[in-house]
């Protein structure tokens, strides 16, 4: 005796051939239409939300395994922490009596100036969910999604300084990209200057560009890339990395500067999303738009 | 395991339903639907954990679905395909449909070799889809390179060709199950 369903006398639907072509061509089209648009968007997001329930059952026993080794060696972790700290302390005691000095000086300047004051920071601590398998970008995928207020655009940030930016959000989860992905640009000031630049994902692995400055550029090795909010997204004053060479090429008349992330994205697993207020950011589109009709 | 199927024997039948025949191999029964989704959900479900970070580890998930389409081709085919690879698109936030197509394809190629490829066992079989799986798998990382505007490197033709060496791995696996597995459908009626 056969199963049901397993005997066919006759093929019943389309043949395989028209499958294949039927699939192939629906493959070809949603890769293209996601390479330039974004409007799979929701698909996505309903496949990771089918795809988070079996996500965190395949990933509890980590969970479970790493909350069982933290638990165990927590006297050890504590101890080393707090002599950490207890250095770190003393070290910023100084510092800090000084910042606090200069922050009062400059909030009485601002006001002078009639400049608003700035105003801190609404964030939210988030932890490394899993790390996708993609040869061509460097994303992290967090555990909070747009329940906990994330939405694309907003900036990651470590104790370094910038980690990169959200770039999805499911209602779960959300995938951010990483300085050194491709697809991240940022406005950047030197902070020995004040020069403003912008500093994109580098083609060389793990490091930063700082393209098109004109060859006499007053940019050196060791100096230090901070945002310079200019675009709203990313906050003023956040470090960003450091140089670690100018290249000048006399053929073009250009230079560009190769810079190490401060940000240390592999080392740690959890992070603090700012929750800058992504609406009053113009969209790129928007921006086009606004060009063409000038 | 649930039973699928009645006993072929009929204890009070006619002396003809007692003889066995000669070569049992064309009655052998098909797979169950519960060991073939329930492996495929396993193998996929194992694919989410972070072991693919290393590029060249051979993709199971296609493995099995290939294994599937050879022996249950009723069950799996190029939909079942598709809809895995679309999955491990989301999983890896890469551009949707690139796992689909090295899917889609390589279930193709099995399905247009699974008459051919039932004359000859798992280890001659590896040689006539090694071709297969490095054929999908490179369409599928030459259209990612295009449309990434970057080549992505020679991880993939690795991961393909263990993908490859791995093929006799279900066949044996299989064959440890107390009920051999047959061809879905493909014996005479």
């Amino acid at each position: 005796m056969r199963e049901p369903g397993t005997l066919r006398l006759f093929k019943r639907g389309p043949s395989i051939e028209v499958r294949l072509v039927m699939l192939l061509v629906l493959c070809l089209g949603m890769a293209v239409t996601d390479a330039h648009w974004s409007v799979l968007g929701p698909v996505r997001s309903a496949l990771s939300m089918v795809l988070y329930p079996f996500q965190r059952v395949v990933l509890a026993p980590r969970d479970a395994l790493e909350y069982f080794d933290s638990w165990s060696q927590a006297a050890a972790l504590a101890r080393d922490e707090q002599e950490a700290l207890r250095r770190q302390r003393i070290e910023m005691a100084q510092l800090s009596t000084h910042a606090a000095q200069l922050a009062a000086e400059n909030e009485q300047l601002r006001r002078l100036l009639n400049v608003s004051e700035s105003i801190a920071q609404q964030s939210v601590a988030v932890e490394v969910f899993y790390v996708p398998s993609n040869a061509f970008s460097h994303r992290l995928i967090f555990n909070k999604g747009s329940r906990a207020g994330i939405a694309p655009g907003m900036p990651v940030i470590d104790e370094g300084g910038v980690v990169g930016q959200i770039v999805r959000v499911t209602p779960f989860t959300s995938e951010a990209a990483l300085l050194i992905d491709d697809q991240v640009s940022i406005p950047v000031q030197v902070l020995r200057n004040g020069l403003r630049l912008i500093a994109f994902g580098g083609n060389e692995v793990g490091k930063l560009e700082v393209r098109y400055l004109s060859a006499n550029v007053d940019v050196r090795p060791g100096d230090v890339l901070v945002t310079s909010g200019i675009g709203g997204l990313f906050p003023a004053g956040l470090s960003v990395g450091r140089v670690e060479k100018v290249d000048r090429d006399p053929g073009t008349g250009f230079a560009m500067a190769i810079a190490e992330p401060l940000s240390h994205p592999e080392r740690y697993r959890h992070f603090l999303v700012l929750r800058v207020d992504v609406a009053d950011v113009p969209r790129p589109e928007e921006i086009e738009h606004a060009l063409d009709e000038q | 395991m649930p039973s699928t199927s009645n006993s072929n024997r009929h204890p009070g039948g006619s002396s003809l339903m007692d003889l066995q025949p000669v070569d049992a191999g064309a009655f052998r029964r098909a797979a169950s639907g519960w060991l073939v989704w329930g492996s495929l959900v396993l193998v996929w479900m194992a694919s989410l954990l972070p072991w693919r970070l290393w590029q060249p580890v051979p993709d199971v998930l296609l493995l099995l679905l290939l294994y599937w389409c050879l022996n249950a081709p009723a069950r799996v085919g190029l939909t079942t395909a598709f809809v895995f690879g679309l999955l491990m698109d989301v999983q890896d936030a890469g551009l949707l449909g690139l796992h689909a197509l090295c899917y889609v394809l390589a279930a193709y190629g099995v399905l247009r070799l699974s008459h051919r490829l039932r004359h000859f066992n798992a280890w001659l079989q590896t040689f006539q889809v090694f071709p297969v799986i490095v054929a999908a798998c490179m369409l599928s990382s030459l259209l990612g390179a295009w449309l990434n505007g970057a080549w992505e490197g020679w991880e993939w033709l690795w991961s393909a060709l263990f993908t490859g060496a791995l093929w006799p791995l279900p066949d044996i696996l299989m064959s440890l199950h107390p009920r051999r597995l047959g061809g879905d459908g493909a014996g005479p009626v």
